[in-house]
């Protein structure tokens, strides 16, 4: 099938340690890219068409050229692997089985944006990951890799969805609530402790010493035109084999579905999430669609963190959303009002309509109040709400309105 | 200085205005909770949204700067909408509580609703519950069901006080404004955050329950509760008499000055007033003696004064002023000692426990008025006066507000001093233990009750305006001084307080020039004396940042 | 299914308000102190971040694993540390669902009910749980063993249902295997 990248070493006995990940080439690209000048880093990454992975899928080449050319204090680089979008499990994996790839792709990022402090900001429930990443970090260190002009920082979370916001992250990285920041001013130019930084996704930067490595022609030729690379996709749900999937982003979901031994349960499909729980959702008959960023945006849904959750006929879609509204009523950090009232309000229907007390004007009203919130919150959280509080209903009404008994 | 277009409107405005103040300058109300001028930009409630051109969506206004060439529309169809929906947002969780809320009249879900609202609530289901009547310190009450998170009031107590005593807790819906547990809000700028609250979340335990705001009038005023004079409004309740226990100022609120108190009041004087209703006010003059004391007239009472000042010789009287008297009425004063000779008088009474200032604006001198009674020249020695009094060298008294037996003076020797006088005349606003000994009781009315001016610590000069009507027979100082400088041969300045104020500026060197209408209401500074503007408030100085 | 009233709903989980059965738990009232050693861990973290606040989470850890949870007499004690303001403290405390503001027990056993293991039946597995231990979500078990958390998406979708029991994943679970899990825990 594809090429395996990012995945290359998880099946080595000890792939998280320093001496293996070095026998199989590991810190090369590192070697490579302190030869090199730091705008030809981020020419090569522009060059490979990497886009995030963390939900965004910003153009991550594009993003370190934001930080101020003429900036003379620091600049930081911090590392979300603050994993928390249902469905998703992939940087799990990279913080277990690969953290050297993590810690070679932030010693090149830095590099290229002129940071000398990283911070790697891990969930607070992923606490053998953090063990794994802490003990690779001290490896890194006793072999001169760090402390050499870049430092890394562990930093572990407490337990907030929201802190998986880049700027979300930068407040509980201070010290406070994760609560995002207004924007502007954005991150590359005021971040974290008001200095400018780049906030990337865990397995972006894994995705940085390949590109380095086997140069960045190599990793746009995989993709598509506007996304280069492989990338690791999470497949859970109604199928056989859930399990983590590496694939270049030219591959479908079909075929996501198909290697991850279809669909389970009635073994029919009827929906599948394609990129995590934010993602809107597509039906059955919509599954021929490229997981690639531009692919499936113009599917109307996302990639996000290509989290692809499989649902079989016998899933019910309003329970599926009121675990979702419940999801989202719980992680709004309540900063700004349509996303701090109207989750709660939205869960609270949906909640009734589930139980056989939904009133006829419900759906339109879900309907009406997502559209209005849409677009009007300070981050992207309320949005992803929407996705599902608007795919879930429209594409799957008569499920909803067979609920509604008057 | 960046030129942009509002609503059809040009405007030129300096660099890094926001659009809210922009739109303001022409007129334009861009309606918004979380944005105030004096606090960092928090971009939270939404409602300020307005549509700029080239850019796809609509933008907060609190957070946009002003730039060059842009077009701003805060009426198009888009931006209605968008405030439609959040009012909407801000009223699911949002109790009806308006019959029962002290905001009611005042609140800006209220204002907002009626003018951009959906009037069509389609909420159905049960609201998120939270704390009621919860006291936050001795002058804040919260109400957290009612609060829409704005956080204005955790900004102020971190970025004005510094004291950070407030914090939003919890997330989503259940967030809530509080304390930490078992801490109070008692900083000296607490009720602060219940005039920047826009709700009825902070309201005043002073005022709760007591009248509904559309009954109350309002004046422009001065603090007379330390040496600032910060800038207030006096709310006073004159048509619903039965409502808070018969009390006529129903409050006081601050009133922006850019060089005086900016948009904050401290507690000590935001509650310096309920002596102007309190039990102990003089409301007409009396005559004190042996049997008792007896309600007399005013021309009784003036022609008894001004006789007494004619028949002591100058030398055995002696006059103990006092600060909190405004300008008008010690030029009065200063009028009457010239007409008799009198050189024994002074305003400087040690008080029982010296005040202290803080950090901000409150100062240590709790009067309004010292830097005027310095000017005007009644000051002298104190001291001296109290040991001629003992001494039996005086013959009369005149005590302006003090009461002489609660200051530092030992109250025995007040007592001594006083049991010595012949005749002791007691002016002010409130009865006190030294009133109780004055054979003389002349009603002062409440500075709220007249109009004047007072100089403040730095010789800002600021007119104070008439709210309610003096209780009872009281008459501003200046006007009962003026008939007994009558009564007594010598010819006062005129019947109203501004031709006090003209013989005040033409006699004081330092008061040159001045009129009421130079000082507006925003106030003049004397001769020779100059601004430092609001001192920097102490969370500035030291972030407490949330 | 939870009521949409639960306080679940808005971050406190019910973990984290008073457990009704808390005999056996903590000490009433511990002395809320970092040993000097601690001391010396709290400053070398502070100076990790251009603003030493930056520390708070990991030092309200250390504080959660030194003295069990997290009271108001801990939060006090940390915002001397940081010279914040107690109120801002408590902000953090209440916002993060992983810092206890009630005694818990020995063990935490957390069920994710978000998508994946909703389909894969998470509902029967904390069903389970419940009757195992005999207490409600948010409770704590009548010796201080268990305390007994329903969560959100922990990403171990593909190993559905699964649980956090302490630091560990617990994947695949099946009554049986839920039945071995909680008799190791003592």
């Amino acid at each position: 099938m594809a090429e395996t990248v990012l995945m290359r070493n998880f099946e080595r006995g000890n792939s998280h340690t320093l001496a293996v990940y070095r026998g199989a080439g590991g810190y090369g690209a590192w070697e490579k890219a302190k030869a090199m000048e730091p705008a030809a880093i981020t020419e090569a990454v522009k060059q490979s068409n990497l886009r995030g992975l963390g939900g965004a899928g910003f153009p991550t080449g594009m993003k370190w050229s934001f930080i101020p050319k003429n900036h003379t204090g620091p600049v930081y680089l911090v590392v979300n692997a603050d994993e928390g979008e249902p469905g998703t499990f992939k940087d799990r994996y990279l913080l277990e089985r690969d953290p050297h790839a993590l810690i070679e792709g932030m010693l090149i990022a830095a590099r290229a944006i002129r940071s000398a402090l990283g911070f790697v900001y891990i969930r607070g429930e992923y606490v053998q990951p953090w063990r794994r990443f802490s003990a690779a970090v001290k490896e890194a260190y006793d072999a001169n890799l760090l402390g050499q002009g870049f430092d890394i920082v562990v930093h572990r979370g407490a337990g907030a969805y929201i802190c998986g916001e880049e700027t979300g992250l930068l407040s509980s990285l201070e010290g406070k609530k994760g609560w995002p920041k207004i924007k502007p001013p954005f991150p590359a130019i005021k971040g974290a402790f008001g200095q400018p930084t780049i906030v990337n996704n865990v397995e972006t930067l894994c995705c940085v010493p390949p590109i380095i490595d086997r140069g960045a022609a190599w990793f746009a030729g995989l993709g598509t035109k506007t996304q280069g690379g492989t990338r690791m996709y999470s497949v859970s749900g109604r199928v056989k084999r859930p399990a983590v999937y590496e694939a270049a982003v030219t591959v479908t979901l079909r075929q996501l579905i198909e290697r991850a031994g279809g669909v389970t349960g009635t073994g029919r499909l009827k929906a599948v999430v394609p990129g995590g729980g934010s993602a809107a959702i597509l039906t059955a008959d919509e599954i021929d669609v490229t997981m690639d960023v531009d692919g499936l945006k113009n599917a109307g849904t996302m990639i996000g963190s290509a989290g692809v959750m499989v649902m079989d006929e016998s899933v019910s879609i309003p329970e599926a959303l009121l675990v979702l509204a419940r999801f989202y009523a719980h992680e709004s950090c309540g900063q700004c009002t349509p996303c701090r009232e109207s989750t709660g309000w939205i869960y609270k229907m949906v909640h009734r309509l589930v139980e056989g007390h939904g009133h006829k004007d419900d759906l339109d009203t879900i309907l009406d109040v997502a559209k209005r919130g849409a677009g009007t919150t300070i981050c992207a959280f309320y949005d992803g709400a929407v996705g599902p509080y608007i795919s879930y209903i429209q594409k799957f009404r008569p499920e909803f309105e067979a609920l509604i008994r008057k | 200085m960046p030129k942009l277009t509002i609503d059809g409107k040009e405007i030129e405005v300096e660099a890094g205005t926001n659009l809210i103040e922009a739109a303001r300058r022409l007129g334009i109300e861009v309606p918004h909770y979380c944005y105030h001028p004096a606090l960092s930009i928090a971009g939270q409630c939404r409602l300020c949204m307005v549509d700029i051109e080239k850019t796809p969506r609509p933008t907060i206004a609190c957070n946009t700067q002003a730039a060059d060439g842009m077009v701003v529309h805060t009426d198009t169809e888009r931006v209605k909408q968008s405030r439609q929906s959040m009012m909407e947002f801000h009223l699911i969780n949002h109790p009806l509580d308006c019959p029962v809320c002290d905001q009611a009249g005042e609140c800006w879900l209220q204002i907002y609703y009626m003018k951009h609202g959906l009037y069509d609530p389609r909420m159905t289901d049960e609201k998120v519950h939270k704390p009621k009547a919860v006291p936050l310190g001795p002058h804040v009450m919260l109400d957290a069901e009612r609060c829409i998170l704005c956080s204005r009031c955790v900004r102020f107590c971190d970025e004005v006080t510094g004291t950070g005593e407030l914090g939003i807790f919890n997330r989503g819906d259940h967030s809530e404004i509080g304390l930490f547990p078992g801490r109070d809000l008692v900083n000296n700028y607490s009720a602060n955050v219940v005039d920047i609250c826009p709700v009825g979340a902070l309201t005043d335990r002073d005022f709760r329950f007591q009248v509904r705001v559309w009954y109350l009038d309002t004046a422009k005023s001065v603090c007379t509760g330390c040496a600032r004079g910060c800038n207030i409004d006096v709310h006073v309740n004159r048509r619903r008499p039965h409502h808070a226990e018969g009390r006529r100022v129903a409050r006081l609120k601050p009133r922006f000055n850019a060089e005086v108190n900016a948009w904050w009041l401290c507690d000590v004087g935001r509650y310096h007033y309920g002596f102007v209703d309190g039990p102990t006010r003089l409301a007409a003059p009396a005559r004190r003696g042996p049997g008792g004391s007896t309600e007399v007239d005013w021309d009784e009472a003036v022609s008894a004064v001004a006789d007494a000042l004619r028949r002591y010789p100058p030398e055995q009287v002696a006059v103990l002023a006092s600060p909190q008297m405004a300008n008008e009425d010690l030029m009065a004063l200063r009028r009457i000692l010239e007409a008799r000779g009198i050189t024994q008088v002074a305003f400087d009474v040690p008080p029982a426990t010296p005040a202290e200032g803080d950090d901000f604006l409150l100062r240590a001198d709790r009067t309004p008025n010292r830097r005027a009674a310095e000017l005007i020249g009644l000051g002298g020695d104190a001291a001296s006066i109290l040991a001629a009094a003992r001494g039996g060298r005086l013959r009369c008294l005149w005590v302006f507000h003090h009461d002489l037996l609660a200051t530092g003076w030992p109250s025995s020797e007040v007592a001594e001093a006083l049991g010595r006088v012949e005749t002791v005349i007691f002016t002010g606003t409130n009865a006190n233990a030294t009133s109780d000994r004055a054979h003389w009781v002349l009603p002062a009315a409440a500075w709220v009750e007249r109009e004047g001016t007072f100089t403040n610590f730095e010789g800002r000069v600021q007119r104070f305006r008439t709210a309610s009507e003096p209780l009872g027979a009281a008459l501003a100082e200046w006007d009962l001084l003026g008939r007994i400088l009558a009564a007594a041969g010598g010819a006062p300045a005129g019947s109203r307080a501004e031709h006090w104020f003209r013989d005040l500026s033409r006699s004081v060197p330092a008061f040159a020039g001045l009129t009421y209408q130079g000082i507006g209401d925003t106030g003049q500074m004397i001769a020779g004396a100059t601004s430092t503007g609001v001192p920097t408030p102490p969370g500035r100085r030291a972030p407490v940042t949330a | 299914m939870m009521t949409p009233s639960d306080p679940q709903v808005g971050a406190t989980t019910s973990a984290n308000r008073p457990p009704t059965k808390q005999a056996g738990l903590a000490d009433p009232a511990p002395t809320i102190r970092f040993s000097g050693e601690q001391l010396a861990e709290v400053r070398r973290l502070q100076a990790l971040y251009p603003d030493r606040r930056g520390a708070l989470l990991p030092v309200l850890h250390m504080a959660q694993d030194t003295f069990g949870w997290i009271s108001l007499q801990a939060e006090e004690y940390v915002a001397g540390l940081f010279d914040l303001s107690p109120a801002h403290v408590h902000e953090v405390v209440t916002f993060y669902t992983l810092y206890f503001q009630q005694p818990k027990g020995r063990h935490v056993v957390a069920v994710c009910h978000n998508l994946s293991c909703y389909m894969a039946g998470s509902r029967d597995i904390l069903a389970h749980v419940k009757r195992r231990l005999g207490i409600e979500v948010g409770e704590t078990t009548d010796d201080g063993r268990v305390t007994l958390q329903s969560v959100e998406c922990l990403c171990a979708c593909e190993a559905a249902p699964m649980a956090q029991v302490d630091e560990r994943y617990e994947m695949n679970l099946t009554p049986d295997k839920v039945d071995r899990i909680l008799e190791g825990l003592r």
